[in-house]
């Protein structure tokens, strides 16, 4: 069965960010032999006074295939990870939904999409979560880090929102590659111009020092961009990170 | 490039995408420190806009660093 397991909320200036312990708890499934996690994402909620937050208010998401026997055990895991690792001074939340089983996803990805745009509260957050069968709970401080888990969990299944977290190790031979060399990149679903326009596999890319990719339609798309001046063959180079800051 | 807002905090006045200002204040500032990865977003490594010390507000950022410059 599919799952979705979205933390916010647990640090604090000092300390680790979310997204590690997003992958710390992505990688302990695997070993646990839980399941096969997939890539962790960064999904940007508001940010507003009345919001408490550290300095970016994102929530962070990463889905996973499991055995279904092991659910609970995986939210047990999660929880008591929460309860040890957050940072002294956060509000943590924990989300984890069993994406087969949900009946509310659209209510889900709307109200992560909501949470881009307004304040919210932990009872909306609470109420919708009983009513899909979603588990949510907070571990620390005043939990309100479980609007932000939430609204995580909803903009990662709607597939279109977010960064995903790390840069993509690519070999490259003078700073160029192909478009069908990046294509069959593990951790590239799909490469796309920013613009829209078609790519064919011999197109050149120059890569950026750090190149991410973004979660469109479900896939961790790498997005180009049309050099200025293309040169030696080379007419697309990757977004720039100032590009990409919108996702 | 700050000022100082109506909670008392010092607020950049160039909003979300003054790369250059804020690269330049950055490389001058004793307090810089580079955000997780997963929050930069400015292309130079060195920038107001990557420090775990600038809070997002809704059209720039607070910084957080004890002794920035006002003037600056």
């Amino acid at each position: 069965m599919q799952i979705a397991i979205s933390i916010d909320d647990t640090d604090n200036m000092g300390s680790r960010g979310t997204g590690a312990l997003a992958s710390l708890l992505a990688e302990e499934i695997e070993l646990r032999n839980w399941g096969t996690s997939r890539f962790v994402t960064r999904h940007q909620l508001l940010v507003h006074p009345d919001i408490p937050y550290t300095s970016h208010n994102s929530a962070m998401c990463f889905t996973a295939e499991i055995v279904p026997e092991h659910l609970q055990s995986i939210i047990d895991y999660a929880a008591g990870f929460l309860d040890r690792e957050s940072a002294t001074g956060s509000d943590p939340g924990l989300c984890v939904v069993p994406v087969d089983c949900l009946e509310q996803c659209a209510d889900l990805i709307a109200f992560g999409r909501r949470a881009k745009e307004v304040v919210l509260s932990k009872e909306e957050a609470y109420e919708l979560a009983c009513r899909s069968g979603i588990h949510l709970s907070e571990h620390g401080g005043t939990g309100q880090g479980v609007i932000g888990a939430l609204a995580g969990a909803g903009l990662r299944l709607s597939g279109n929102d977010g960064r995903l977290k790390g840069c993509l190790p690519v070999a490259v031979r003078n700073g160029r590659i192909s478009v069908a060399e990046l294509r069959v990149h593990g951790d590239v679903d799909e490469v796309r111009s920013i613009d829209g326009t078609e790519l064919a596999g011999d197109e050149q890319v120059r890569l950026g020092d750090k190149v991410k990719t973004v979660l469109l339609e479900g896939k961790a798309v790498l997005l180009i961009e049309p050099l200025a001046c293309a040169a030696d063959g080379v007419a697309w180079q990757t977004c720039s990170k100032q590009r990409l800051k919108r996702y | 490039m700050f000022y100082v807002d109506s909670n008392g905090h010092r607020q950049f006045s160039g909003g979300q995408e003054d790369w250059q200002s804020t690269a330049l204040l950055a490389a001058h500032c004793q307090e810089f420190l580079p955000d997780v990865e997963e929050e930069l977003v400015s292309d130079d490594p060195r920038s107001c806009y990557n420090c775990r010390l600038r809070r997002w507000t809704a059209t720039s950022f607070t910084c957080q660093a004890s002794d920035i410059c006002l003037n600056y």
